[in-house]
């Protein structure tokens, strides 16, 4: 160590101590005996009690899509829950469409092919729920819920997307705190000119579902 | 091999869980009594009474309801109101730390919804933003629009600058780049190679409007400069009214 340095660094450690004394003693004769209670307070914050408003879910069903028979159904959800009543949910789901009656009665060429069959939608929705529960037999309740459901998505079908509007309602029964089990019906309306002239179309799917919280 | 993986899936899985489990609180009821439901709703049938002076343990929370495990071990809801109306152990009242007006300014993300017209078409519109500073956040979107002749993807990357962050109302300018898909209805054209990929530019004005606990409501409006090939560039405009979540 350079003799300079070690010059200033030992009279940083003598000075420094010194100086911490001499106004210890000063808070001391200012202040005498002073104990501040350290009180930890324990409050219920909402970033560590455990919050569930989330809720996701897979279901089947059936789709009857207009004019192309109706055909098996299979999506998954995601809902938040908002409030006790109300919740927004966004729902995906596939299906693959049959044939018109035109078409299997005559034989003749197809309106779609393969690809154009193919029948997927997703919609974003607005719920609102009912609370109650549900008598199995006499000792044997659930809690159970039925909500109303509007909502718009789009749905890819014959080629095209649709802009589609939903409205539907159902049932859920909540089997333990975090598992449901779910029965809904939802009507998909979008205008399609697939066999025609433009018209409002009807797609009435039901289906059942489970769905945890997390 | 096999083996050690299931071992080393499992021990990461315990630490894991560790790690996320939540603290618990202990409450005393003040109230002459508060009335414990079998789930989180109003709707829910009453089990049970709690008296004053009984303790109770928070263990989990669904929108404004608490999960509460009863001296009896039992476990049942009660209500925000009832929660907040009782002490803690210190002796004070219990403090809900919950999410109010003070946390839309600290927010990190906010998740968002909206219908729109775009061009006079329906829209559908969903957005994630970062927020970094109270003025400063970045925002992706993705937006459908479909309309009668043809199909616009969009998908946008922006800047937000919020004027006045510490307004209930508190408007934003935006300015963002993109890229536009648009693609004709399968009736127009026989072949699906029409259609077109373009780069955009946006500039945007909007309103956020704070509700209560965690959300907001968000109105905005857009216009879009679309780079075409052709000799004139396209402009659009855009309106949305969302929802918009923030966490």
């Amino acid at each position: 160590m350079e003799p300079w340095f070690r010059s200033i660094f030992l009279s940083v450690i003598f000075i420094v101590p010194g100086a911490y004394a001499q106004q210890a003693a000063e808070d001391q004769t200012a202040n005498p005996m002073v104990v501040e209670p350290v009180v930890k307070r324990r409050d219920i914050n909402e970033a560590d009690i455990d919050t569930e408003d989330f809720e996701l879910g897979l279901f089947v069903g059936n789709i009857s899509i207009e004019d192309f028979s109706s055909s098996s159904l299979v999506g998954a959800r995601l809902t938040y829950h908002i409030s006790q009543s109300f919740f927004t949910e966004a729902s995906y789901a596939q299906a693959q469409a049959g044939q018109t009656s035109f078409e299997i009665l005559s034989g003749g060429a197809p309106f779609l092919t393969e690809d154009e069959r193919d029948y997927r939608y997703y919609d974003l929705s607005l719920g609102y729920r009912f609370s109650g529960e549900t008598f199995v037999t006499q000792n044997w309740v659930f809690n159970s819920d039925f909500y109303l459901q509007a909502g718009a998505g789009s749905t890819d079908f014959g080629g095209d997307d649709r802009f589609t509007m939903t409205l539907g309602a159902g049932y859920r029964l909540l089997l333990t705190d975090w598992l449901i089990f779910r029965l809904d019906a939802k009507n998909h309306l979008f205008d399609s000119e697939l066999i025609g002239p433009e018209k409002n179309t009807h797609n009435l799917a039901y289906s059942f579902g489970v769905s945890a919280f997390f | 091999m096999n083996q050690s993986l299931i071992r080393c899936v499992l021990t990461s899985l315990c630490i894991f869980a560790c790690v996320v489990q939540a603290q618990t609180a202990d409450v005393k009821i003040t109230q002459a009594f508060v009335e414990v439901h079998t789930g989180p709703a109003r709707g829910y049938p009453i089990f049970h009474v709690i008296e004053r002076g009984e303790w109770v343990t928070v263990l989990k929370r669904r929108t404004n309801w608490f999960k509460v495990l009863l001296p009896n071990k039992k476990q049942g809801w009660i209500s925000y109101q009832d929660l907040a109306l009782t002490e803690s152990v210190t002796g004070q009242a219990t403090q809900l730390l919950d999410q109010d007006f003070s946390g839309f300014g600290e927010r990190d993300v906010e998740l968002a919804v909206f219908a729109g017209v775009f061009d006079s078409v329906k829209a559908l519109t969903v957005a994630g933003t970062w927020v970094w500073t109270p003025n400063i956040a970045t925002e992706l979107s993705y937006t459908q629009a479909l309309g009668d002749f043809s199909q616009n993807e969009i998908l946008m990357i922006r800047v937000q600058h919020s004027l006045f962050p510490e307004w209930r109302l508190s408007p934003y300018l935006s300015l963002g780049a993109g890229w536009v898909r648009t693609s004709p209805k399968a009736n127009l054209v026989q072949s699906g190679d029409e259609t077109r990929y373009s780069d955009a530019l946006e500039i945007g004005l909007g309103l956020r409007y704070y509700l209560n606990r965690n959300f907001l409501v968000r109105l905005e409006y857009k216009d879009l400069l679309v780079v075409t090939d052709r000799d004139e560039q396209q402009e659009n405009n855009q309106w949305n009214l969302g929802f918009a979540v923030f966490f």
